[in-house]
């Protein structure tokens, strides 16, 4: 049985994938033409701003401008990248978006954000502290304006300190010896660990590497060269070595699989390097840890100042293709204006973006760690940075490959230069 | 043919154990989902918790939208998967029945939309998304997710109607049946068992689609379930036992349709060998 | 259908990143982006690794899969049943907790499988899964076999089902033995279904981001960075969407040529039908 035959079936097919994806086209979204003047959307990152401090900026707003409405949509982090990239190109972008702060290059390279220095004094640009601020400066403009941050501290036990007889350390040395003092003390305990370090805990390194002078990529000219093979990396990754090898956590394996609070609130853990909430995880896993915990800030080679960290956070910024910018720059300068940075500090307990603001802290763990962050850096501010980051990180695997033995000249120089690579290329 | 007992049992034994290894990463998801913090990291694994919490179910059910993500994907999966199992059916049934012009290119594009890299190809189809007004309407996914499973539904249904001996058609033409009859009655009980494998299969592919809705469907009323399950990751870390509750759940209509197509396929296809 | 395939092709001939999708600009390269990706000798690398990754997992799901599918068929209701569940459940588990809960089993001091290879007498106590690109490679190939032979094992099983009992039987009465019955009875009927559930594990296989990404993030030492995970760090992670474009172009290339014998016998196939 065989036919010559045009398929109606199959015509019939392709004609309603035809019609149906028409059908996509003819359809307008009707809620997609919202921001008109008075009209604001705002995108923030679940958990960064709680709803109370939004809320409260929204009514500020319309005072200013009476009839304003401000839609507030509430972004995942999975997919965000891709989410904020498409929305950014689309149609119809948000006004306001909060994006990580390491982020913040490529969208201020790309044109997709306006330059906030016409706005210079209402949001009070100046007064920004400078570690928070240089994430959203490109090519000599500002195109994010800090939200908030968070900086790693030693998260430690104050029981295991007082039982082996150890006092808080002031400079690294003393933190090597506390911390081999406090192995000794409990040689008996299974599994115990005078510190839980994970050998690609990277964050970690950076402030050692800062700390020394050196940095991760270097820019030269328009293209950058990684920092890896410098004299200062080879001191930061043997302090690192000095202090890992302290730990019984795996080498190569960095602080999130498994997640480090899960091990700490297992009980055997007398310190970790974190971020102030994963004290909070670690006694909400284990109560009995509750009164037990403290943290004290990341000690540096002098007993005079802390270490260097990375400062984690968010910044917001206005689209370009925003059609009421005025009105975003209004909110921007609330939200991101003492007012509201002192609410949102001491609701969330982050780093505000004013150095001026951090006397107002009051929760002892958000005062150390803000106290910190006077001394914060954070990645290469280049679009480019994203690409070391994304697979396989180089500076994962030279530090693993120094903790397992590798001489540290040979590791700096093949990581180098896979930092080199994955940066270079035109923008 | 009857096996003996002992091979049977020797069979049945390897079934459990197989069952078991594929379960078990399953299991472990859902036990995670009613394990109290302090045990979904530990040193000794914890099978059975001792205190089972329905705290982590809760935060997962409670999350804010979720009956309307719910109604959203039910939407697009159903809708997206009929419409392929539809033109997938005809296109099946008459490119394996009939020759006609361009059938050989027919295969051919067929195929090649199966080649491409849906995922790695965001930024093409958000271009056409942009430039037809698609964007942020949900409807608008449904032609996408049923290209994305329309291959593959096509030749397996392509599979199951060539083993349908033409002669059964053709007695049933015989016998007064119109084409379309002898189709319904005659050669659908046959292919039940394919319909309901390309329809799981449709189903799973479009229910747990995560990048083209969360990057082209921009305003939260249109968004779908899989973006609830990530909502439990913020800048605070990731609530694990939440995100383990929410993916449990989310595998249930799945479950759900298994059971149900499974009935109707072991109906079908007794019918259709009763006739046959 | 046609419309995004051509798209990704003129974009492959463009410079195009965030900068270009937002203002819309419009700048050809010519083949740029083409030459920046072949000559780089980390893609030759990715590609020898994505070949070897998919035929190794490509032939494992086919091969588990289709004994699993012929030990199905065979079953008494209950344990076929309860097979069957844990087949699906396998299979509608979301690849976000699928690959946590496979990292978590894995895990160096905390995992479940260094635990029971522990109790079983193996020194496996504190031993490292991701140390080396091998053994990353493993665990995410466990991963992938194990989502995708539910659908190798449903689809045969429905295949099987179409094959005339009475066949088997008359070769049974004929002094068949089992593997001459397969060869000569089963094989040639679910032959079609099996060629295209390998044609598409191939595709799928050498396709895999997320599983492999999920273990290492193409670590160690890039000795997991498949040709997705190198187009990703390279081209969308760095905006670079041009390239990326001209990636999955190469991809599909790559495919062709794995694929080539495969389409070309089922297009003659139905030739001469």
């Amino acid at each position: 049985m065989k036919q010559r035959w045009t398929a109606p079936a199959l015509v019939a097919a392709v004609g309603l994938t035809l019609a149906l994806s028409a059908c996509g086209g003819d359809a307008k979204s009707g809620s997609g033409d919202a921001a008109e003047k008075n009209a604001l959307t705002v995108w923030l990152m679940n958990g960064s701003v709680p709803d109370k401090v939004v809320q409260s900026v929204n009514a500020d707003l319309a005072k200013q401008h009476p009839g304003a409405t401000v839609t507030v949509e509430v972004q995942e982090w999975n997919g965000i990248q891709d989410k904020l990239t498409t929305a950014l190109a689309g149609n119809n972008p948000p006004d306001v978006i909060e994006m990580g702060n390491t982020q913040n290059a490529k969208f201020s390279q790309s044109g997709a954000l306006l330059d906030l220095d016409a706005d210079k004094a209402k949001l009070g640009i100046d007064q920004w502290s400078k570690g928070m601020a240089s994430s959203g400066v490109w090519d000599g403009k500002t195109y994010g304006a800090p939200l908030l941050a968070a900086n790693r501290v030693v998260i430690y036990r104050t029981d295991l300190f007082e039982k082996a007889g150890v006092t808080v350390p002031k400079t690294f040395d003393e933190w090597v010896a506390a911390t081999t003092k406090l192995n000794q003390a409990n040689a008996a305990t299974k599994d115990f660990q005078g510190i839980y370090l994970p050998g690609q805990s990277w964050y970690v390194y950076a402030g050692l590497l800062w700390d020394a002078g050196g940095d991760l990529a270097v820019k030269d000219g328009d293209s950058w060269k990684g920092g890896l093979d410098t004299p200062a990396a080879a001191e930061a990754i043997g302090k690192y070595k000095q202090l890992q090898s302290l730990s019984k956590a795996p080498k190569d394996a960095d602080e999130a699989t498994p997640q480090q609070f899960e091990v700490f609130a297992e009980g055997n853990v007398a310190q970790m390097i974190g971020l102030p909430w994963e004290m909070g995880s670690a006694v909400g896993a284990n109560k009995k840890l509750d009164g037990k915990v403290a943290v004290f800030p990341i000690p540096s080679s002098s007993a005079d100042k802390s270490g260097s960290v990375f400062l984690g956070g968010s910044n917001l910024g206005i689209s370009a293709g925003s059609d009421s910018p005025k009105l975003a720059a209004d909110w921007l300068a609330l939200m991101t204006g003492e007012k509201y940075q002192t609410e949102l500090a001491l609701a969330s307990n982050v780093v505000p973006n004013r150095t001026a603001l951090l006397s107002k802290l009051t929760d002892p763990t958000a005062k150390i760690m803000a106290g910190a962050a006077a001394n914060g850096h954070v990645t290469p501010v280049d679009p480019r940075w994203a690409g070391v980051e994304a697979g396989a990180n180089p500076v994962k695997d030279y530090m693993t490959a120094v903790l397992t033995g590798t001489d540290p000249a040979a590791a700096g120089t093949k990581a180098s230069a896979e930092i080199t690579k994955r940066m270079s290329g035109a923008l | 043919m009857r096996a003996s007992r002992r091979a049977r049992g020797i069979q049945s034994a390897i079934a459990l154990v197989l069952a078991a290894l594929w379960a078990f990463p399953v299991y472990w998801m859902a036990v995670t989902a009613i394990k109290p913090r302090s045990d979904v990291v530990s040193r000794t694994p914890v099978f059975i918790p001792h205190s089972p919490t329905l705290e982590h179910l809760r935060t997962a059910i409670e999350a804010p939208g979720f009956w309307h993500f719910a109604r959203n994907s039910l939407v697009l999966t159903i809708g997206a998967v009929v419409i392929a199992l539809l033109i997938a059916l005809a296109s099946a049934w008459a490119s394996t029945r009939y020759f006609f012009k361009g059938r050989k290119a027919f295969l051919i594009t067929i195929m090649a939309a199966q080649l491409a890299p849906w995922e790695a190809m965001l930024i093409p189809i958000f271009i056409v998304y942009r430039d037809t007004g698609g964007l942020d309407v949900l409807l608008a996914l449904i032609p996408l997710y049923m290209v994305m499973v329309l291959p593959f539904t096509v030749w397996t249904m392509r599979g199951f109607i060539a083993a349908v001996p033409v002669e059964l058609e053709e007695a049933a033409l015989v016998d007064g049946c119109s084409r379309g009859q002898a189709f319904r009655r005659i050669v659908f009980p046959l292919l039940a068992p394919g319909v309901m494998a390309t329809s799981l299969f449709g189903f799973i592919t479009i229910w747990n689609e995560f990048v083209f809705v969360n990057a082209l469907m921009q305003s939260e009323p249109n968004a779908t379930l899989p973006l609830w399950i990530s909502a439990f990751q913020t800048v605070f870390g990731t609530d694990w036992g939440a995100t383990m509750a929410a993916s449990s759940l989310f595998t249930l209509p799945v479950i759900l349709l298994f059971a149900i197509l499974q009935r109707r396929a072991v109906g079908g296809l007794a019918a259709g060998a009763v006739k046959g | 259908m046609g419309w995004p395939l051509v798209n990704n092709v003129l974009l492959s001939l463009r410079k195009v990143t965030l900068r270009e999708l937002i203002s819309r600009d419009v700048v050809w390269v010519g083949f740029d982006n083409y030459r920046t990706i072949l000559a780089d000798p980390a893609f030759w690398d990715a590609v020898v690794r994505s070949v070897l990754f998919t035929a190794a997992c490509a032939a494992t799901t086919m091969v588990v899969g289709v004994l699993m599918a012929l030990l199905l068929v065979r079953l008494p209701r209950f344990p076929k049943l309860v097979l069957s569940i844990s087949l699906v459940l396998a299979w509608a588990t979301p690849v976000l907790a699928a690959t946590t809960v496979f990292q978590w089993l894995f895990d160096t001091d905390f995992g479940v499988v260094n635990w029971l290879l522990a109790r079983v007498g193996l020194d496996t106590e504190g031993h490292s899964w991701f140390s080396t690109g091998r053994s990353t490679f493993l665990v995410a190939g466990l991963l992938v076999v194990w989502q995708a032979v539910p659908l190798v094992v449903f689809s045969i099983s429905a295949a099987l089902a179409t094959v005339p009992p009475e066949l088997d039987e008359a070769a049974v009465i004929d002094g068949a033995t089992a593997s001459q019955r397969w060869w000569t009875i089963t094989f040639p009927l679910v032959r079609p279904m099996i060629g295209v559930l390998a044609f598409l594990q191939v595709i799928w296989d050498f396709k895999a981001f997320t599983q492999v990404y999920a273990m290492r993030r193409g670590g160690p030492d890039s000795s997991t960075t498949t040709l997705p995970i190198l187009i990703y760090q390279e081209g969308l992670a760095r905006s670079q969407f041009g390239l990326a474009a001209a990636a999955s172009v190469v991809t599909v290339a790559i495919l062709l040529v794995l694929l080539a014998l495969y389409v070309r016998s089922a297009v003659r196939a139905e030739e001469v039908r």
